[in-house]
């Protein structure tokens, strides 16, 4: 397993911050956009920063520019308010007097790989070797994470409640709708279709009815799917992405709503055809 | 006949289809019924554990949750100092970390451990078994699931590995005595707690910072109250920030967890959307159907605004008993979601996510109130503008 590049982070936070004018001699520093807002800071900005509250060990940092945060499921609704350094200008600044250089340590290592799928083989490498240091794989991070689990199992809770909701209006609606046409299916009969030639033609209604539903539906839902995004993302003030239609979400509503109408139109007309032709017509 | 009874017969005389209906309103009203109880219960459950504590102010040396910030220092002293104010009735310092029990198996049970001192009669759990710790002697009390991993009991003899910074730490392992089972007002259901007294976590944590505290609990007389007890503080001690529960709560409000809110406020409109669009459409092809008959009711005498009634006493009934149904509908469902939710690691034991209030269902019944109104808006229309003539007319000869 070869290693492609190796980097080291830690999130600061701004003590003290004073604009003065540029110095390009000054280390440079990232601020977020949250912070940049409500400081009033920007590019060519210089600040100070320091790791205690009663501002002792000052420096001064030059902004070299303003990033937006990566999107964080749980930091939602938190103020991002970071600074992001060099590690070496961090350690500088944080180092207790009595630690000497090249002692400090950092709590991650990001590591990208060659071979993205030697993940797992690294991770138990490192762990041989390293004992006491604990290497995980990224990919699939976000869906192990117990939060977003939980909160799948409730939205897919919540859809079968509303699917059940839905099959039963979907019902009452086609009983009454069949209901509606029983002169005609009457007629039908009496000038000799038979029942499974008119069933078939309300197979054949129920099945462009759904699927015009359906497409009706996902149309709906990707306008809609934009609205709760810019929604969302204005109230959490974050880049997050709360809804995404992806292709696979639409062919399992596609393929839930199809049967789900054609089977209810079948079921109501059943019901229906299994009276007498004479019956049906009789006003 | 009055409406009522006109609907109802109405109603009846087609019996496949209004069951249908009364179930599709009590199963979209469940959900709607949910999305309220969800839109404040976390809230109010965290306000009812917060208070249950018995200390309404907590007081920290920054502006963040206790435990997220820098210890406080000289923490016995300000506790004291705190406690001697007329306006406060107890107080307590409390200190967090982690330790490992060297018990259950090889590698021990991680663990929660914190340790308190302070003027309070009681510490801040409720002891199940066996007593509480004694001042100066090296006890802890351990939480039922502590418990249960590490076979420990009341008078159990356990050595204890404390880890009190950030960074890993090899501090020696230390002897204490289980003095009880307890129990803890923010254990997860399946955390593990241990606490004991603040000296000796600061002796299990290698004797630094032997005098510091992550938060100082203040409980206030009651004939103060907090605010008046805040501000005593704020006075005493201004490099620290004090932070009432209703401000502990405002802030829990304002943080992570309003998604549930804005997905409940979301989907009570999409519930309520849909609930007003199938209900009108149910009614409005039920009258389509029975045009003829109303023409002909209209023809014998029945006044306008009396069929008018009719079509909405329909509603009424189909909206009321799907509503009525909906709240057993909705407590049952709020039972399994409030299950799948209380998943979320680190939620404690006593929050719920899903908490009856009665405003919650005065606001269901108006909104319900609100759908059957709407709902038989259009229908009524229809009916209110029928010619009689022309109905007739059309529904015999064509």
């Amino acid at each position: 397993v070869s290693v492609r590049s190796v980097v080291t982070f830690i999130a600061f936070v701004v003590i003290a911050s004073a604009s003065v004018a540029a110095d390009d001699s000054l280390p440079s520093v990232l601020i977020s956009r949250q912070l940049s807002e409500t400081e009033h800071l920007s590019v060519g900005d210089v600040i100070r920063l320091s790791v205690s509250e009663d501002g002792t060990h000052v420096q001064q940092f030059r902004i070299a520019g303003v990033y937006e945060p990566t999107p964080d499921p749980a930091r939602l609704g938190a103020v991002i308010r970071e600074v992001q350094l060099h590690l070496p200008d961090l350690l500088n600044l944080t180092r207790e007097p009595s630690t000497p250089s090249g002692g400090e340590y950092v709590q991650t290592i990001n590591v990208a790989l060659v071979d993205p799928n030697d993940a797992r083989a690294f991770s138990r490498d490192v762990g041989a070797r390293m004992p006491g240091v604990e290497a995980r794989p990224a990919i699939g991070a976000a869906e192990s994470t117990g939060p977003f689990i939980v909160l799948r199992r409730f939205h897919l809770a919540i859809a079968i409640v509303t699917i059940v909701a839905s099959t039963v209006f979907l019902l009452a609606l086609t009983i009454m709708l069949v209901d509606e046409r029983r002169a005609t299916v009457g007629v039908l009969r009496l000038i000799g279709l038979p029942i499974r030639r008119i069933i078939f033609q309300l197979f054949l209604e129920g099945v462009l009815i759904a699927v015009v539903g359906s497409v009706f539906g996902l149309v709906l839902s990707l306008l809609s799917e934009g609205i709760i995004n810019r929604f969302f993302q204005w109230r959490y003030d974050t880049a997050l992405v709360f809804v995404r239609i992806t292709p696979q979400v639409a062919a399992i509503c596609v393929a839930i709503a199809v049967p789900l109408g054609v089977s209810a139109t079948v079921v109501a007309s059943w019901a229906l055809l299994r009276r007498s032709g004479l019956r049906l017509a009789r006003r | 006949m009055n409406a009522m009874g006109f609907a109802w017969r109405s109603l009846v005389r087609q019996p496949a289809r209004a069951s249908l209906g009364v179930l599709g309103v009590a199963a979209v009203g469940a959900l709607l019924f949910d999305m309220l109880l969800l839109s404040q219960g976390l809230v109010i459950s965290m306000r009812g554990l917060l208070e249950s504590t018995g200390f309404d102010l907590r007081v920290t040396s920054t502006d963040g949750l206790p435990g997220q910030g820098p210890l406080i220092p000289n923490a016995i002293d300000r506790t004291q100092s705190i406690a001697r104010l007329p306006s406060v009735r107890s107080a307590i310092a409390l200190r967090f970390a982690n330790a490992v029990l060297l018990a259950g198996g090889p590698r021990g049970v991680y663990t929660s451990f914190q340790g308190v001192a302070g003027s309070g009669p009681s510490h801040p759990w409720s002891i199940l078994r066996g007593r509480d710790i004694a001042p100066g002697r090296p006890e802890i009390v351990i939480n039922e699931n502590a418990a249960a991993r590490t076979n420990l009991e009341a008078g159990s003899q356990v050595m204890l590995r404390a880890n009190c910074a950030d960074q890993e730490q090899a501090l020696p392992p230390v002897p204490f005595t289980v003095s009880g089972i307890a129990q803890f007002p923010f254990d997860a259901p399946n955390g593990t707690t241990v606490a004991t007294s603040l000296q000796m976590l600061a002796a299990a944590c290698g004797g630094n910072e032997s005098n510091d505290a992550d938060v100082i609990m203040v409980a206030s007389q009651e004939s103060v109250g907090p605010s008046a007890t805040a501000a005593d503080v704020a006075q005493l001690l201004p490099d620290l920030h004090v932070l009432s529960n209703a401000e502990a709560v405002n802030r829990f409000e304002r943080g992570g967890f309003t998604y549930f809110r804005q997905i409940s406020t979301v989907l009570t409109a999409v519930t309520l959307s849909f609930a007003v669009l199938l209900i009108t459409v149910l009614l409005t092809v039920s009258i389509n159907q029975r045009l003829g008959e109303i023409a002909a009711l209209r023809a014998l005498g029945f006044s306008r605004w009396r069929v008018v009634a009719d079509v909405f006493c329909e509603s009424v009934l189909i909206v009321g008993g799907g509503g009525l149904l909906s709240l057993p509908a909705g407590a049952l469902l709020a039972i399994g979601l409030d299950r799948i939710l209380k998943r979320i690691p680190g939620i404690p034991v006593d929050v719920h996510f899903f908490v009856f209030q009665p405003s919650a269902l005065q606001v269901h019944l108006l909104l319900l109130a609100a759908t059957a109104i709407v709902a038989a808006l259009y229908p009524i229309r229809i009916v209110a503008r029928l010619p009689i003539a022309a109905t007739l007319r059309d529904e015999v000869v064509g």
